[in-house]
């Protein structure tokens, strides 16, 4: 961004307005400190409330693993001992205050893990969560570079048969489900033209170092995955880009501009464009949890140790904590993202620091 | 010309219907007199394309072909019912939340953005491991109660836009109460908006609902077209030379929300050629 039109937000003195700003992010702030709050509030409380103990899961499990029955008595005792170490003997409102109070001061300690006890659920989580937010924002990221500057051109140009065609096109794209896109890929790309592998992390004989092979085998392994996200969001973007262009195209000050006698390019870049991009990226924001769900489901496909195959794991254990967990901090995750885009945000439309 | 997209996506829609429909009962008298394709075990499992079984048959023994026109209908209902539960309660609270004033309205926004931010998916899946039982009922209103966050953020600030305009004020003064005003002022210019985001809604229960599926903690057992991806997924049908039982599920995927994106795009052009600039400017 160009820091030219900024002059655009002629104050009459610049204290009032960094003034404005501050109370712009620190409201921004309390609004999201709340949302995280209600958030994990609601988690806990879904987690809770739903039928089925998770203790009796345990129990299954244990049985399972052993292979022989215990008497009642035993399973009890067995079960007791459970609820004690999961502070799960408390009334629920306890619960909540203990489970809060642990995750803010304790250092967001969410208890241990069910099955893997006493591995710490947070341990499990921090593990897992480079791949997830790894893919995630490198993907996003690309997709609303490549499609924004695609949209731009292509609803700067509309009247071309190849900026229609590319709307047909990604219509298509953007219409077909992540997972399919996924699934294609994987299918064609990886194991019938074998091109490029589709599944792992990196190669399965290496092991994580710091070496060129390592590195270019985690690379090429994370090509196909980011690749699935990128087409479809990146396809969006592109509509979503051209939509706004094209509305801002019928704006008096472009004419206007025009008529002032700039270049087509200064009209495109600093009149169409930085326009055009406030809502572009609100839209960033907005698409940050649903590709988060489309996230989990390609590191599913993929086989990728992201956020999403941890909670697909330890949902076939019923390890309750886990999964709370890999919740709390998707949550924590979206939220923080979309912070950031809308603490964004006022660096480039000066009107929203003033009427935020 | 300007309602070309809304008469062919309805026309795709409606074949998609027909055959969803009909289909079943069609191949069933047609291909198979006196047999019963859609049986487990009618037949021997993971047979090539023939005359017999166009795309060949699946792994319980089925009729690949049987197994996917019956597969339609159930994905269409899952979207329809999920679709129109979170729309309809997403426009209650959008409206709600338009035209109330000061902290609600703040308040409102807060909630709408809270929900609308949460990532559905593993709270869905978390449902999903305590629902034993899953019918086709159940997992549409649990997939509609997760998306009427996203109609609510983009009904709110239409609501609120058109709050604003002299005409309403008119209303105002010549003493319609507020429901009048909803119903009366505020819903008829919405309706083509609501349709859109209705449809929006239909396509994304399908996706979530097949999404599900295809990571294997979907209603295991419900015959839609993301369960017969992800089973076919699963038991690498490509690999089989099965090509059919993957692609024609996903095709008729993809082709439903063509058509209904087709609709879409025609509702957006023909009644609010402006509504466009507005609901992108949001607040």
């Amino acid at each position: 961004m160009t820091p030219a039109p900024a002059s655009l937000a002629a104050e009459p003195s610049a204290a009032p307005a960094r003034r404005d700003v501050f109370l712009y992010v620190l409201r921004r702030f309390g609004v999201y400190l709340f949302t995280l709050w209600a958030a994990i509030t609601v988690a806990f409380f879904i987690f809770r409330l739903v039928p089925g103990d998770p203790m009796n899961i345990l129990l299954g499990n244990l049985t399972r693993v052993e292979g022989r029955q215990r008497d009642a008595e035993a399973q009890e005792a067995i079960i007791a001992h459970y609820r004690q170490i999961f502070g799960m003997d408390e009334p629920l409102p306890l619960q909540y205050v203990n489970y809060l109070r642990k995750a803010v001061l304790g250092g967001l300690d969410l208890g241990p893990s069910f099955v893997e006890y006493p591995a710490q659920t947070k341990d499990l989580v921090f593990r897992r969560m480079p791949w997830t937010i790894g893919i995630f924002t490198t993907s996003v990221l690309l997709a609303w570079l490549v499609g924004t500057g695609l949209g731009a051109l292509i609803g700067w140009l509309q009247r071309s048969r190849l900026s229609q065609l590319a709307v047909v096109i990604s219509t298509l794209l953007q219409i077909t489900p992540v997972y399919l896109v996924a699934l294609g890929l994987i299918i064609y790309v990886g194991y019938t033209w074998r091109i490029l592998p589709a599944g792992g992390p990196y190669a399965r004989h290496l092991q994580p170092e710091w070496t060129w092979e390592f590195i270019s085998s985690l690379l090429t392994h994370a090509i196909l995955p980011m690749l699935s996200n990128m087409i479809v969001i990146g396809a969006g973007f592109t509509l979503g880009m051209r939509a706004l262009m094209i509305s801002v195209l019928g704006e008096d000050y472009l004419t206007f501009a025009r008529a002032k006698g700039l270049t087509p390019f200064t009209v495109l870049k600093d009149y169409a464009f930085r326009n055009a991009l406030i809502p572009q990226v609100t839209a960033l924001a907005i698409i940050v949890g649903a590709t988060l769900n489309g996230t989990f489901i390609i590191e599913v496909l993929f086989q990728l140790p992201g956020l999403g195959t941890l909670f697909v794991q330890a949902m076939g254990l019923r390890d309750f904590n886990t999964m709370q967990a890999v919740v709390l901090f998707s949550i924590f995750a979206v939220l923080t993202l979309t912070l950031i885009v809308d603490l964004a945000l006022p660096l480039l439309d000066p009107r929203i620091r003033r009427t935020a | 010309m300007r309602n070309r997209s809304i008469i062919i996506g309805a026309i795709m829609l409606a074949l998609m219907i027909i055959v969803a429909l009909a289909g079943p009962s069609v191949v069933d008298q047609l291909l198979f007199p006196g047999e019963r394709p859609g049986m487990r075990g009618s037949y021997r499992p993971y047979q090539l394309d023939s005359a017999a079984h166009p795309i060949g048959t699946d792994g319980d023994g089925r009729d690949g072909l049987m197994v996917f026109v019956s597969s339609i209908w159930p994905s269409l209902q899952i979207g329809v019912i999920a679709g129109a539960t979170s729309t309809g309660l997403g426009v209650v609270i959008g409206f709600l939340a338009g035209y109330a004033r000061g902290r609600l309205d703040t308040l409102s926004r807060i909630l709408i953005d809270m929900v609308l931010v949460i990532p559905t998916l593993p709270l869905l899946l978390m449902l999903a491991a305590y629902i034993e039982r899953w019918d086709l009922y159940k997992l549409s209103l649990i997939l509609g109660l997760f998306g009427w966050s996203f109609v609510a953020r983009v009904i709110r600030p239409q609501v609120q836009s058109l709050r604003e305009r002299s005409y309403v004020d008119l209303a105002v003064l010549s003493g319609e109460n507020p429901l009048e005003i909803v119903f009366l002022e505020l819903l008829p210019p919405l309706l083509p908006y609501i349709g859109y985001v209705f449809s929006l809604s239909i396509v994304g229960s399908m996706l979530a609902e097949a999404g599900l599926q295809i990571i294997g903690l979907g209603a295991g057992g419900l015959p839609t077209l993301g369960f017969m991806i992800a089973k076919g997924f699963r038991e690498s049908v490509i690999a089989i030379g099965l090509l059919g039982q993957m692609l024609l599920p996903a095709g008729a995927l993809i082709y439903v929300f063509l058509a209904l994106n087709l609709i879409n795009t025609g509702l957006d052009e023909v009644f609010n050629p402006r509504l466009k600039t507005t609901i992108e400017g949001g607040d």
